[in-house]
């Protein structure tokens, strides 16, 4: 594979030849243009790209919230096209984590339960141990009985990072984490982020408009209309802003 | 801002149709009502009229005697008057006519018609007479004492004949018939669904009433004089010692066509009740939508009213939104009234009425009525809505979640503390001897008071009933109960047609059960007897008196007593009064009937005694002693001497006299039950073996052991029970309907929710969970605060009833426990299509809001 960088590291997610366009004839948009990609596993991914490049659109197709037109996305080696609605719930409930832009967390439960939400939907406890460390690790062992709407912006999306970890995801998603709250909180969340990937090996696909964002990720891809045009390893905010004044955007 | 809100109306289509469905379903029923009484007025008119199309004029005593409860007896006058009025100069024709009690057995040995409330069971006289009022269509004319002829819709429902042997139970006994002829009365084959046997005069005289006498005569005109002069002038001419009356045909068709409107519109005022208490359950079901609409269009309201729209114009808006659900809802729930009263009349055919056919009758009184309640329920119902609608601040539009909060908890309790304060204080001073018209008013305020504290009590209560499910489904039992908590307003709302629904179903639950305890304790202790053989006849006919004769003379039967009731006039300090009197055989009712007789052996009533209750005896200061004027139905007066005072009315009303005093007057006596009691030492089944011998020789009767009896008396009261239930039946789909929608809305509303929980992890079928068990838990809710609610009205009610000897209150475990099993399947039905739409929530779509 062109775009893999460590070789000898096992793939959590990928797609090949992925296309996703909506609409037919001359009208279609291509919404994916023939993307083949791979996440290995304890790697920490920015995705970057003009508004409309089709970040979002990867990401759901590969988190299994959205289907390809053509091509394949896998994720620990299964082919999501092969799995039922409720095989692919599953796989999104044991197997992905989630850290959305807003409204990420149910407002009637607490914030333990929003943590716990997708091990309670499998009627699992999970592993005590590991949540406990997660929830120190975020720092909201003191508002774990809390409802959402109690809880600032901040701690709401820690909240939301906690749970993707919860599970032990084999992979996580976020769809621009820090894009609704202040960049001090935005800063503290992407270091947990880059902690659970340094100190607990996750495995991180971010979709982010921000080169300082971007910098915490161990690479970036870069989309524009629906390709990937460039790959950067070991980005700094600077480098990136660089790379994408030369990509004109 | 008028074209805005239209604008608003139609872009939200799926909105007005669910509103406007709660409309229709309530005015549906009132529409119905509205055809289905009018036609079938209507239809009866015309059979009347096409029935007396011939007669010119009717003769008949002028005595009559008004039992109540319907019960109208008048006298029979001669058959001899029959011949007296054709030799009047301008009468062409004239024809006995007698119409009474007969039952006609079918060839499996079972009476034809239906026991209870079904249809009657005639006899009547038919003759070759130009005016008759029957016309044969097969056959021939019964013109000899042992031939008969009966109605078309029976005789072939019972597969007979012409030339069939049958059996027909009278006054005058059992007697087997030739079939000689099949009848139609007037277009109809057999008028609503009553059956009837058919028989020249002599023989109807004889075998129906009495020998001798006729229920009126008919007669034609030879078109000399108006019918009026005629009926003048042979009221002049006949001996006033006749002390009869005559009509003119068209007088006739009138008095018979205004009775059958009597009773009919008794049975249009029920319905139209029970359309005006689905209507009411309605309105809350239009208020909740339109209040949980206002709640979710708020930023957009707030957004209008940042930009310049007025408080008013917002309301106007909510308003105009309001009058087109109105307008819409009212439409197609009066053309759906077409269907309902096709339904009704469908249903009538089933239980054997069969209609005369005719289109149905859509008045102008209909569409008026229908359309205008339809208007001013919805709209009244939006008002407040719309009032707060117009409230909302300008700041709200920065603000992001649907706003619909109790309000001040506090404040809620306190108002509805004082309304319940109120309530019982009122209800307090009728228990200290205040009017019982007040306990309306008690009813009234205790209700306002449940409704207000509603959202005050809906979280916490909620909370409660889903702890189960939050114990047994885990998060997603959890989850529902924490929705139908979360909008406490809402919930409390939507449960409100189910409260009111289990409210009046719980009441009259409680006030049947009462009723039947009631009964079963006084048969139990009035019947001392081991057998009783009922007719099923209420009121109405029976057996011959001679059956009991027959039993008593059975080896196997120590004693057996008739029981019977008679219409009479009593006057009582000058007044004349229609009662129903009880008719004993003093001679063989000891032991086996007991009606408390106050020192008096119940032998020793004679023919020309009376006992009385001590109810009745207190109130018009009777004595032993005393004398009470009866007029018997046959008009012939009786003297009766107060021979004892019995205290358990509960069945033998409060006049009690002999079956002796019928025997030499032309009344058509008929026990209506008779009791019996064995020789020791004989086996149940043998005397059961004989007994039933007995009854198969008359054709009619059930016979029952004591228990038994005890029982069916006590079961009579589930017919009305079935049909109240029936009734309320559509306030229960009503709610179902609510149910629905504010679920559809709040799914609607929740859509980002049920995204996110979906990317998460839930399952469609984890979804469709959450969704039915937050429906039950509003159903539950409903169906708590309902059957507290109906416990209290129904112990009011049976309160008021104290003076009719009602003094128990009875609660009907059974009843409760079913009531909140259906709540629980109500919750769980509404919940379906709800559930299903959550199911089709666009993931990305919902994630892709802000
Ligand atoms: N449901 C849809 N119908 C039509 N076009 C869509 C739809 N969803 C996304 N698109 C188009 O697909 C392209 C990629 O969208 P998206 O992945 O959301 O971009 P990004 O997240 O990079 O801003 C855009 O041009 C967008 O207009
Ligand atoms: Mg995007």
């Amino acid at each position: 594979m062109v775009n893999s960088p460590l070789i000898n590291t096992t793939v959590a997610a990928a797609t090949s030849h992925a296309v996703k366009s909506y609409g037919s004839g001359d009208g279609t948009i291509f919404a994916l243009n023939d993307v083949t990609v791979e996440f290995v596993s304890g790697q920490f991914t920015a995705i970057m790209g003009p508004s409309g490049s089709g970040k979002s659109t990867l990401m759901h197709c590969i988190a299994g919230l959205d289907q390809l037109t053509s091509g394949s996305a896998l994720i620990d080696g299964v082919d999501l096209s092969t799995l039922s609605d409720k095989e692919l719930t599953l796989m999104r409930r044991e197997r992905v984590g989630f850290i959305f832009q807003a409204f990420n967390l149910v407002p009637t439960l607490s914030a333990e339960e929003n943590i716990r939400l997708p091990l309670l939907l499998g009627n699992k406890t999970g592993d005590t141990e590991w949540i406990k460390k997660v929830i120190d690790t975020v720092g909201l062992t003191n508002r774990l009985s809390h409802r959402p709407s109690e809880l600032s912006g901040g701690q709401q999306q820690r909240v939301a990072v906690a749970r993707a970890l919860a599970t032990q995801p084999r992979i996580i998603f976020a769809d621009e984490p820090t894009g609704n709250v202040d960049s001090t909180t935005g800063t503290e969340i992407l270091t947990f982020m880059r902690r659970a990937v340094d100190e607990l090996g996750q495995t991180i696909v971010m979709v982010t408009h921000d080169p300082v964002s971007a910098a915490f990720a161990d690479r970036i891809i870069f989309l524009a209309d629906g390709k990937i045009v460039d790959e950067m390893l070991e980005p700094t905010a600077v480098k990136v802003l660089d790379r994408m004044k030369s990509l004109g955007t | 801002m008028l074209r805005i809100a239209l604008k608003g109306v139609l872009a939200r289509k799926t909105r007005l149709f669910l509103t406007s469905i709660a409309v229709v379903l309530g005015t549906a029923f009132l529409s119905g009502t509205y055809i289905f009484s009018d036609t079938l007025t209507t239809t009866f008119d015309q059979l009347f009229a096409d029935i007396y199309k011939n007669t010119d004029g009717y003769v008949r005593s002028t005595q009559v005697i008004d039992g109540g409860f319907g019960q109208e007896e008048r006298q029979r006058i001669p058959i001899s008057t029959v011949d007296l009025v054709r030799k009047i100069p301008g009468v062409s024709g004239a024809a006995g006519n007698i119409q009474a009690f007969a039952r006609i057995i079918g060839k499996d040995g079972q009476p034809l018609g239906e026991d209870g409330f079904g249809p009657p069971t005639f006899g009547a006289s038919i003759s070759d007479y130009k005016g008759e009022l029957w016309t044969i269509s097969q056959g021939a004319l019964p013109t000899k004492p042992t031939e008969f002829a009966m109605d078309d819709v029976n005789a072939k429902k019972a597969k007979f004949a012409i030339g069939d042997s049958v059996k027909v139970v009278a006054a005058g006994g059992s007697r087997t018939f030739t079939l000689v002829g099949i009848a139609r009365h007037g277009q109809a084959r057999s008028p609503g669904g009553a059956t009837f046997a058919l028989f020249d005069i002599t023989t109807a005289s004889e075998f129906l009433v009495k020998a001798g006498f006729i229920d009126a005569v008919l007669l034609q005109s030879d078109g000399t004089v108006s019918d009026e002069a005629l009926a003048a002038k042979i009221t002049a001419i006949l001996p006033p010692t006749l002390d009869i009356e005559t009509l003119t045909g068209a007088q006739i068709t009138k008095e018979v066509q205004s009775d059958v409107g009597e009773g009919l519109s008794f049975f249009s005022t029920l319905l139209s009740v029970f359309s005006f208490i689905a209507l009411g359950v309605g309105c809350f079901v239009i208020y909740n939508v339109f209040s949980i609409t206002a709640a979710q269009r708020q930023r957009e309201n707030a957004l209008f009213r940042a930009i310049g729209a007025s408080k008013r114009q917002i309301t106007q808006a909510m308003l105009v939104e309001a009058i087109a659900v109105g307008i819409v809802g009212s439409i197609v729930g009066l053309f759906s009234g077409v269907l309902l009263a096709q339904g009704l009349s469908a249903v009538l055919r089933v239980t054997g009425v069969s209609l005369p056919p005719g289109s149905l009758i859509f008045a102008q009184r209909t569409i008026v009525t229908v359309l205008t309640v339809g208007m001013i329920v919805t709209v009244a119902s939006a008002i407040l809505p719309a009032l707060r609608a117009g409230k909302v601040p300008p700041l709200a539009a920065m603000r992001s979640t649907a706003l619909d909060t109790p309000g001040s908890i506090t404040r809620r309790v306190l108002i509805a503390s004082a309304f319940a304060i109120s309530g019982f204080g009122i209800l307090l001073a009728v228990i200290l001897g205040a009017d019982n018209v007040l306990l309306g008013l008690a009813i009234l305020l205790v209700f306002i008071a449940i409704l207000i504290a509603g959202p005050a009590v809906a979280r916490p209560v909620s909370l409660f009933i889903g702890r189960p499910a939050a114990r047994l489904r885990g998060i997603t039992g959890a989850m529902a109960r924490q929705n139908a908590a979360r909008n406490p307003k809402r919930t409390s709302r939507t449960a409100a047609p189910v409260l009111i629904g289990v409210a009046l179903v719980m009441a009259v639950t409680v006030l049947a059960s009462t009723i039947r305890a009631e009964i079963s304790d006084a048969f139990g202790k009035q019947f001392t007897g081991d057998f009783s053989i009922t007719a099923d006849s209420n009121f109405f006919g029976g057996f011959s008196p001679s059956l009991a004769d027959d039993i008593n003379a059975l080896p196997g039967v120590q004693r057996a007593s008739g029981l019977g009731v008679s219409v009479a006039k009593i006057s009582i300090s000058g007044k004349d009064k229609g009662k129903l009197v009880t008719v004993i055989d003093p001679l063989t009712v000891e032991g086996i009937f007991d009606i408390g007789l106050i020192d008096t052996p119940v032998t020793s009533l004679t023919k020309d005694g009376v006992f009385v209750s001590q109810k009745a005896a207190l109130k018009n200061s009777l004595v032993r002693g005393s004398t009470v004027a009866v007029t018997l139905s046959d008009g012939s007066l009786h003297n009766l001497e107060v021979q004892g005072i019995y205290v358990r009315d509960q069945l033998a009303g409060n006049y009690t006299v002999s079956r002796q005093l019928f025997d030499e007057t032309t009344v058509s006596r008929f026990d209506t039950a008779i009791f019996i009691l064995k020789k020791d030492g004989v086996q149940d089944s043998d005397i059961r073996t004989s007994l039933n011998a007995a009854i198969k020789k008359y054709g009619t009767g059930e016979l029952l052991s004591k228990s038994e009896y005890i029982k069916k008396q006590a079961a009579q009261v589930n017919q009305l029970l079935g049909l109240i239930y029936g009734l309320l039946f559509l306030s229960v789909i009503i709610a179902i309907v609510g149910i629905i929608i504010t679920l559809l809305l709040s799914v609607h509303e929740r859509q980002r929710e049920i995204g996110l929980l979906r990317a998460v992890g839930m399952t469609k079928s984890q979804v469709r969970t959450t969704v039915r068990w937050e429906s039950v838990i509003t159903s539950l809710f409903g169906a708590l605060m309902g059957i507290l609610l109906g416990l209290g009205l129904g112990w009011i009610v049976i309160f008021s009833l104290r003076d009719q000897g009602i003094k128990r209150f009875t609660v009907p475990t059974t009843g409760t426990l079913v009531i909140l099993v259906l709540s629980f399947i109500v919750g769980v039905i509404a919940a379906a299509y709800p559930a299903h739409r959550a199911t089709k929530v666009d993931l990305l779509d919902a994630l892709a809001m802000t």
